[in-house]
C-alpha cells in the first residue's frame, strides 16, 4: 500500500498561524456554509494566471516556493503558507514546544539599495525598533531598525555599499 | 506660437503627459533614449528621439545640465520642459537655458532659487505677512544652536533641509535628548541629497492636513490660483493619494488661503505653474510650508475639477502669452481623486518592489483618467521612482468620487510587481477617510492594517498553496486544456517569478 494514499487531509498554515484544512483528494470546490463554490485556476493571454471564484477573476502569482513553503500573491497581497500533513503538523507542534528563543538575529536588507549611514557600532546595545542603518532605495531613505533588543555582534556593510534584497547587514546577539 | 519644438528632459508618465498636450498644440517633441530604459513607452510619443543609450554613466542624463543643453542645441529645440524631479527646480539649469537662448518652461531662475532655498522662502513669507510656523531666523550651524532654539520655541520641532524637499533631510525631534543625533542625521542626509548640509528649525505642527494651492502666473504680472488640493495621505512625507478640492476648506478659508498663495507668488514675480503648500491645523490655522516651482505629480486633480490643461498654460506662458482668464473665471466642478499606483510592497512598509510588468490592464471610463509610462512588458527600474500609474477618478461630489474610485481600483490588473493597490482598496473603505477627518499622521496613527482583502481571499490563497503541494508531492501532474474557457493549468507550469536581484 502506498503511504501517500493514507493522507486524508492537508493543512495550510499561514505565517500568522491561521490554519486552513483541505480534504484529499483536493477538490476544485470550497464549502462555505452549506454550499460548495467552484474555484478554478486559469490563465489567458490578457490576464496571465488567475483564480476564478464566484464569477470574479483574482490575479495570482507564485512568488516563491521552497519545500513545503509557498509565497502566493493573491489579488496583489502576499501570503506565505507552509503545507503540512497531519503527521508533519504533529511533529511541528512537538518541536515548537521544545524550541526556545533564537540567540542571534540577522538584520536583512528589506530591498535592494545603497547604505547611506550606519548609526550603530559593533558592540553597541540596541533596542527593538531603534534605527541602525539608513538604506536609500528608489529615491527614498529607509531606516533599518533593530528587530530585537540586544548587542550588535557584527556590521557587515559600509557606507556607500550597494546591497541586494535579503543581504545580511548586521548580526545582533539577542538579550 | 514662437515655440515650435520642445525637448522633454524627463521620462515616464510625465514625459508622455507633456507630449500629449504638445501634440494638441501642434508643437514637435524630442525625447531622450537612455541605456536604462531603451524601449520605454514615452519614446513612442515623441516626434524625434535623441539616442543617449550609449551613455552608461551612473548619473541619469536628466540630471546632467551640460548634456541636456547640448541635446537641446543639437536638436534645435526652442524650449525645454523639465517635468517634475530631475532638473525641474534647478535655478542654475533654468539660467543655462536662457544663456543658450532656449526657453525654460517654468518660472524664472530667481524665483526657483528663492523658493528652493527654504530659509530665503521663510524670510519672504515673513516680509509679506504670510502665516508660518515659528522657527529659526536662518540656517543653524550645529546641534547646540539647534537645541537652544528648540528649547525657546518648545518641542516638538522639525528640522528641515534648507535646500530640501520630498521629506529628505527632515526629522521630527520630540525631546531634547534626541536633538544631537537627529540633527546630525538630517544635516548629513541634506548634504547627500541636495549638496547642502544647511538645515533650519520650525515648530512642529501636530496632526495637520496638507493643503496646497495651484498657482498660475504669467510674465505680465498676473497671478491667480486654481483652488486647492488635499494631500494628507502620505507615508514618510511622500504623497500617496491627492484630491481636489479639500473637504477641510469652506469658500471663505479657500479665499483666504488662495489670497496668501497668490501673494507669496507675486513676491517673487512668479510665472508658470507653481504650488504653494500649507499645513492646516485642527483649529483651522494655516501655515506656509514651501512653494514648489514646477508642475506636480498631482496636477491632474486640479485639471479634473477646473477643466484647465496646466501643461498648455505652462507652454503658453513660456511663449510670452498672458493668462486668458481671471480669478473669477475659475470654477471648481465636482471632485477628483488621484491614487499613485506604485511598485511597492505595502506589507513591507511600502518598500520598493521593482520588476517587470507582466500584465497590465487598466479600466477606461469617462470618469477615469490614467496617466502612465508603462505597458505590459515594461520594467519598473530601480534607478528611477516606483510609479506605475496615476489613477484619477472623478465624481460629482466626494462621495461619488470615492465610490467610483472603489470600482476603478477593482478593475486595475497589474502582475509582475507588488503594488500599492491593496492600500487604496483599504483606504476607500476606511471610515475616517470617508469622513475626511484624516491628517498627515493617518498612516502612522490611525491604521493597523495597510491593505484590504475580502473575507475569502486568504482561504483561496491557502487552497492554491495546497494545490501546489499536492501536485508536487502526491500526484503525477496532469494538464487539462479547456479551449473554450481558457486553459486549466497545472500550477507547476506557471512562470515562477524570479527575483531580479
Amino acid at each position: 500500500m502506498n503511504d501517500k494514499l493514507q493522507i486524508k487531509k492537508l493543512y495550510a498554515l499561514s505565517s500568522e498561524n491561521r490554519k486552513f484544512s483541505f480534504s484529499l483528494p483536493l477538490k476544485n470546490k470550497i464549502r462555505i456554509g452549506k454550499r460548495d463554490y467552484l474555484v478554478q485556476l486559469k490563465a489567458d493571454e490578457k490576464y496571465g494566471t488567475y483564480i476564478l471564484w464566484k464569477n470574479r477573476k483574482y490575479p495570482v502569482e507564485i512568488v516563491r516556493s521552497r519545500q513545503n513553503k509557498y509565497e502566493i500573491l493573491f489579488n496583489d497581497i502576499s501570503y506565505t503558507f507552509t503545507v503540512e500533513t497531519p503527521f508533519s503538523l504533529q511533529r511541528m507542534k512537538v518541536l515548537n514546544s521544545k524550541k526556545g528563543k533564537p540567540e542571534q538575529e540577522n538584520v536583512k536588507a528589506p530591498m535592494p539599495g545603497k547604505i547611506i549611514d550606519i548609526l550603530v557600532r559593533e558592540g553597541s546595545n540596541v533596542l527593538r525598533g531603534e534605527p541602525m542603518i539608513i538604506l536609500e532605495a528608489m529615491k527614498m531613505q529607509n531606516e533599518i531598525q533593530s528587530p530585537v533588543n540586544g548587542k550588535v555582534l557584527k556590521v557587515l556593510v559600509k557606507v556607500n555599499t550597494c546591497v541586494m534584497k535579503d543581504d545580511i547587514l548586521a548580526e545582533i546577539k539577542v538579550e | 506660437m514662437k515655440i515650435k519644438k520642445i525637448l522633454i528632459a524627463n521620462r515616464g508618465e510625465i514625459a508622455i503627459r507633456i507630449m500629449k498636450t504638445a501634440r494638441l498644440m501642434k508643437i514637435r517633441t524630442v525625447a531622450v533614449r537612455t541605456a536604462v530604459e531603451p524601449n520605454a513607452m514615452y519614446l513612442s510619443y515623441a516626434d524625434e528621439i535623441f539616442d543617449n543609450s550609449e551613455d552608461i554613466s551612473e548619473i541619469p542624463v536628466f540630471l546632467d545640465i551640460d548634456k541636456i543643453i547640448a541635446i537641446a542645441l543639437n536638436k534645435g529645440v526652442d524650449a525645454i520642459h523639465p517635468g517634475y524631479g530631475f532638473l525641474a527646480e534647478n535655478a542654475y539649469f533654468a539660467d543655462k537655458c536662457i544663456d543658450n537662448k532656449i526657453v525654460f518652461i517654468g518660472p524664472s531662475p530667481d524665483a526657483i532659487y528663492k523658493m528652493g532655498n527654504k530659509t530665503i522662502a521663510r524670510k519672504i513669507a515673513i516680509a509679506n505677512k504670510i502665516p508660518l510656523a515659528i522657527g529659526s531666523d536662518g540656517n543653524i550651524s550645529n546641534e547646540d544652536e539647534a537645541a537652544e532654539i528648540a528649547s525657546k520655541i518648545g518641542y516638538p520641532v522639525i528640522i528641515k533641509a534648507a535646500s530640501g524637499g520630498g521629506g529628505r533631510g527632515m526629522r521630527i525631534v520630540r525631546k531634547a535628548e534626541e536633538m544631537e543625533r537627529l540633527f546630525n542625521i538630517a544635516s548629513k542626509e541634506a548634504e547627500k541629497a541636495f549638496n547642502d548640509p544647511s538645515v533650519f528649525i520650525e515648530k512642529y505642527i501636530e496632526n495637520p492636513k496638507h493643503i496646497e494651492f495651484q498657482i498660475l502666473g504669467d510674465t505680465r504680472g498676473n497671478v491667480i490660483h486654481l483652488g486647492e488640493r488635499e494631500c494628507s495621505i502620505q507615508r514618510k512625507h511622500q504623497k500617496l493619494l491627492e484630491e481636489a478640492p479639500s473637504c477641510a476648506l469652506d469658500s471663505r478659508l479657500r479665499e483666504e488661503m488662495g489670497m496668501m498663495a497668490v501673494r507669496i507668488a507675486k513676491a517673487v514675480n512668479y510665472y508658470s505653474a507653481g504650488t504653494v503648500e500649507f499645513l492646516l491645523d485642527s483649529d483651522r490655522n494655516f501655515y506656509f510650508m514651501e512653494m514648489n516651482t514646477r508642475i506636480q505629480v498631482e496636477h491632474t486633480v486640479t485639471e479634473a475639477v477646473t477643466g484647465i490643461d496646466l501643461i498648455e498654460q505652462q507652454i503658453r506662458i513660456a511663449n510670452g502669452e498672458s493668462i486668458k482668464f481671471n480669478q473669477g473665471d475659475i470654477k471648481l466642478n465636482g471632485w477628483a481623486i488621484e491614487c499613485r499606483i506604485n511598485a511597492e510592497n505595502v506589507q513591507a512598509g511600502f518598500a520598493p518592489d521593482p520588476g517587470k510588468i507582466e500584465y497590465l490592464n487598466l479600466p477606461s471610463d469617462p470618469n477615469i483618467r490614467i496617466d502612465t509610462g508603462v505597458q505590459t512588458g515594461s520594467s519598473i527600474v530601480a534607478s528611477y521612482d516606483s510609479m506605475i500609474a496615476k489613477l484619477i477618478v472623478r465624481g460629482k461630489d466626494r462621495r461619488e468620487a470615492i465610490k467610483n474610485c472603489k470600482m476603478a481600483l477593482d478593475k486595475v490588473w497589474i502582475k509582475g510587481t507588488k503594488t500599492t493597490l491593496p492600500f487604496f482598496r483599504m483606504l476607500v473603505r476606511n471610515q475616517k477617510f470617508q469622513d475626511g477627518t484624516f491628517t498627515t499622521a493617518f498612516l502612522e496613527k490611525d491604521l493597523d492594517k495597510y491593505y484590504f482583502n475580502s473575507e475569502y481571499e486568504e482561504m483561496l490563497a491557502a487552497w492554491l498553496a495546497t494545490k501546489l503541494f499536492v501536485e508536487e508531492n502526491l500526484e503525477e501532474s496532469s494538464i487539462n486544456v479547456d479551449f473554450k474557457n481558457g486553459k486549466e493549468l497545472s500550477p507547476w507550469l506557471l512562470n515562477k517569478r524570479i527575483n531580479q536581484f
